[in-house]
């Protein structure tokens, strides 16, 4: 069996990939999938802190390259989620430690054994986004609904399609109160500028940012919505239609069919 | 042999065992990734057998284009050994230096492998030992724990920032702090004069008797041969010095002032 | 393959001093704004630096380094006046002065946008350097826009440069991103920080690194902390710099942080330096009352 290869990213830096990586891993591992996040971001890895596993790393992404170790021995299960493990990105080393073949590879290995597997892209449009890109046959972009984020993601969009990726789009940080006022691009108007199907929409929270400070996925706080938001992204991403929820009261539910159905 | 490796205050560069034309251009590449990096260093170069004039000029322009001043030139084929004596002679303080410089990495990759074997089995968390209760009598003087007589110390100041890393085959002593994301690996013991945040691993070829010190110790993650531990106790802690060994088959802490009246390191 | 190199790091004490005859030929400053990690607000920080050091009288130019991802002439509002780029001087096919966009609100700022369709290895190292240089040679001070991440696009932004100013959020992930690139950047760059997006309230309920959380392990001279507000992303969106607006808090600190660059002592508001040296802490490890 061979799961699904999906990178998670965005062109610009610090729009949410790594917090969506946790969090929609996480909600698929909570429905019973077998789950492999892998870090590409070398050098500068933080997939590991957001999910409270950076204790427990004794091998690395780089090392099962090397040949040093084999994957299983890299992998750290997570204590929290049945099926869900983690392959840590190399602290010490740079981006160039490992090639897109070698990275390949190793996510065409995880993916047998795991129905999916998400890798975690670094910011940029460099080495390090290519290496993550190779292995995947899918992406998720990640943007904002501002001006820069969204140009970015313009460009990651232009190189996937490029490269033959299926795409799609998840807004990030969304703060309704903003697109009232004006203040902020609409989820439509992303859509609009990026012509990819839209796979989930992620309010602003507050929350966020101490979660990922502490190592704790927000889709373990019961009492946070953005864990329903999760759940209906892993949704999605199976197959399921899942109505979006409206944020913005302003007919967005009903424009966004036709965007779907625009492409 | 490695290509390029730091010596105490400089660097040397060993062109043994390679086809001389493209380590240079290798370290041509390596240096000019750091524009900068290397202004104000000096080096010294491990050539066998005489070099000849157009390699000597070449390496000399690599250099002084990355600003590293070239010290000396030595034939390693000429008087096996020479390398050696010129390092101690040149070291300019009383720090002994690594014989061998084999390529350090390949060396841990045996220890590493049974730690995550270990982990697999279970973590050991960190034990903090309590301090005995006051013998009656005065216990004997505990045996001097004998010095490191093999390979040296590799001594640094200054904080080691994440993503560095310092390794040796000997001991290493840091004054200054190490930061989370760096990592330190010796053979021998571990000596941080500062807040030890990283990943420290000691005894890193399987030397059980190895030790890790910090003035505060607050590892990401602790290794003493092939044990491994990470504190599992959050919440605020005594900032004093400690020191790490095996006991019991797992990895314990204590305060440092204490670790005479446990005895000599005990496995 | 991986260089470890141990060198000693001199002590404030120790530090060697310039050589006799060192040039006093007066050049400008050449100052990366970096941070490893993306989102942080490098972007949004040279700008508003580059207005406030600009709106003091100082000639500025503002050069964008993240080719193939360009921003810093949205956040300005100059997208529309870029005729060319980066590459295009570099590679000899425009001239500077042609490439040069003057700033809408300050005529002393000038921008030199990237390359939206080009890649960064494009980009030659050295040339960047003499290009860095030519522009010390004209302005007071040279801001070079880093882009995120520590590959080849930070080298070639950091090659022509010999200050630095780091941008943290209060973030773990940020910190270590930024931990990393002042270890990558080494002593010759002094870098100074600058704290972006502090939540004081949230850092007052224990949801938020405080700034000395951030520089308890940064331990970074302090440029200054600027505190979220809505009103910055609108700005960046409409392409107005809140340096602009030096009577309200955001473009206050801004100004503050461009007279600290300056020289000039400037005193709180701001949280107190929170740099201790070493060995000031080490005397709280052996019973001191501070912790």
């Amino acid at each position: 069996m061979s799961g699904r290869r999906i990178t998670i990213t965005s062109g610009k830096g610090g729009v949410g990939k790594t917090t969506t990586t946790a969090n929609l891993g996480a909600a698929l591992a909570k429905r019973g999938k077998r789950v492999i996040l892998i870090d590409a971001d070398i050098g500068l890895r933080n997939l590991d802190l957001v999910l409270g596993l950076e204790k427990r790393i004794v091998f690395d992404v780089v090392e099962v390259a090397e040949g040093r170790c084999q994957l299983r021995q890299a992998l750290i299960k997570d204590k929290r989620f049945e099926s869900l493990s983690v392959l840590p990105a190399a602290q010490t080393r740079e981006k160039d430690a490992i090639t897109e073949e070698q990275f390949a590879s190793i996510v065409a290995q995880a993916a047998e054994q795991a129905e999916y597997v998400l890798i975690d892209c670094p910011a940029g449009i460099e080495g390090g986004f290519r290496n993550a890109v190779a292995g995947a046959a899918e992406a998720i972009v990640v943007t904002t609904p501002e001006v820069s984020a969204i140009r970015d993601a313009d460009r990651v969009v232009g190189k996937l399609r490029d490269r033959g990726k299926a795409m799609r789009l998840i807004v990030n940080r969304l703060r309704p109160e903003m697109v009232r006022a004006g203040d902020m691009l609409s989820v439509d108007d992303v859509c609009e500028i990026l012509q990819i199907e839209l796979l989930g929409v992620v309010p602003d929270d507050e929350e966020i940012i101490d979660t990922t400070n502490r190592g704790e996925p927000i889709v373990l706080d019961e009492a946070n919505r953005l864990r329903g938001i999760y759940d209906k992204i892993a949704r999605r991403l199976e197959g399921e239609i899942v109505p979006f929820t409206n944020f913005e009261n302003n007919g967005f539910f009903g424009r966004l069919l036709d965007a779907l159905k625009a492409g | 042999m490695t290509l390029l490796r730091g010596r105490g205050l400089g660097l040397e560069i060993s062109l043994a065992g390679r086809d001389p034309d493209e380590a240079l251009a290798e370290l041509e590449l390596r240096l000019g990734e750091r524009p900068g990096f290397y202004r104000g260093s000096f080096a010294t170069a491990a050539i066998p057998g005489p070099p000849g004039e157009a390699q000597l000029a070449r390496l000399r322009r690599i250099l002084e284009a990355a600003g590293i001043e070239l010290r000396e030139v030595v034939d390693t084929d000429a008087v096996p050994g020479e390398l050696d004596r010129r390092r101690a002679l040149r070291a300019p303080r009383a720090v002994r230096l690594s014989e061998s410089a084999r390529s350090l990495v390949a060396d841990f990759a045996g220890a590493r492998a049974d730690i995550a074997e270990r982990r697999k089995r279970g973590e050991a968390s960190v034990r903090r030992l309590d301090p005995p209760a006051p013998a009656p009598e005065p216990a004997p003087a505990a045996p001097l724990r004998a010095v490191e007589s093999g390979p040296g110390t590799l001594y640094h100041v200054g904080t080691l920032r994440g993503g560095q890393a310092l390794h040796n085959v000997g001991n290493i002593v840091v004054v200054g702090d190490v930061n989370p994301g760096a990592e330190l690996v010796a053979t021998g013991d571990i000596v941080v004069f500062g807040r030890l945040a990283g990943v420290a691993h000691a005894g890193a070829q399987g030397e059980t008797g190895a030790r890790v010190y910090a003035l505060d110790l607050d590892a990401t993650q602790l290794r003493i041969a092939t044990f491994i531990a990470a504190d599992d106790v959050p919440g605020a802690r005594e900032r004093r010095p400690e020191a790490a060994f095996v006991r019991d088959g797992r990895i314990a802490v204590v305060p440092v002032q204490h670790l005479d009246s446990l005895g000599a390191s005990t496995v | 393959m991986h260089v470890r190199q141990a060198h000693e790091e001199n002590n404030a004490e120790y530090e060697a001093q310039p050589q006799a005859g060192a040039e006093p030929v007066k050049r400008g400053r050449a100052i990366v704004i970096t941070s490893g990690k993306g989102g942080v607000g490098k972007t949004t920080t040279t700008a508003n630096l580059g207005t406030a050091l600009a709106q003091r009288g100082a000639s500025v130019v503002l050069v964008d380094a993240d080719v193939g991802l360009r921003n810093l002439d949205i956040v300005l509002g100059l997208e529309s006046r870029v005729k060319y780029h980066l590459l295009d001087v570099l590679e000899e096919a425009a001239e500077l002065d042609d490439a040069l966009v003057r700033d809408k609100h300050s005529e002393n700022l000038h921008l030199l946008a990237a390359a939206q369709a080009r890649e960064k290895d494009e980009v030659d190292t050295e040339a960047m350097c003499d290009l860095i240089d030519e522009l010390r040679e004209r302005f007071d001070y040279v801001l070079i826009d880093c882009p995120a991440g520590i590959e080849l696009g930070f080298k070639n932004a950091v090659a022509g440069a010999d200050e630095a100013i780091v941008v943290c959020t209060p973030e773990v992930s940020a910190v270590r991103d930024v931990d990393r690139v002042v270890g990558l950047l080494g002593n010759a760059f002094r870098p100074q920080l600058v704290i972006n997006r502090l939540r004081p309230a949230l850092v007052k309920k224990g949801k938020m690194l405080s700034v000395d959380d951030v520089n308890a392990i940064l331990r970074l001279p302090l440029l200054g902390v600027i505190a979220d507000e809505p009103e910055i992303i609108v700005t960046t969106n409409r392409g107005e710099p809140l340096a602009l607006r030096r009577d309200e808090p955001t473009g206050a600190a801004y100004h503050a942080i461009a007279a600290r660059l300056a020289g000039e002592d400037v005193p709180a508001p701001m949280p107190p330096e929170a740099k201790e040296s070493f060995f000031e802490r080490l005397g709280s490890l052996f019973g001191g009352k501070r912790s």
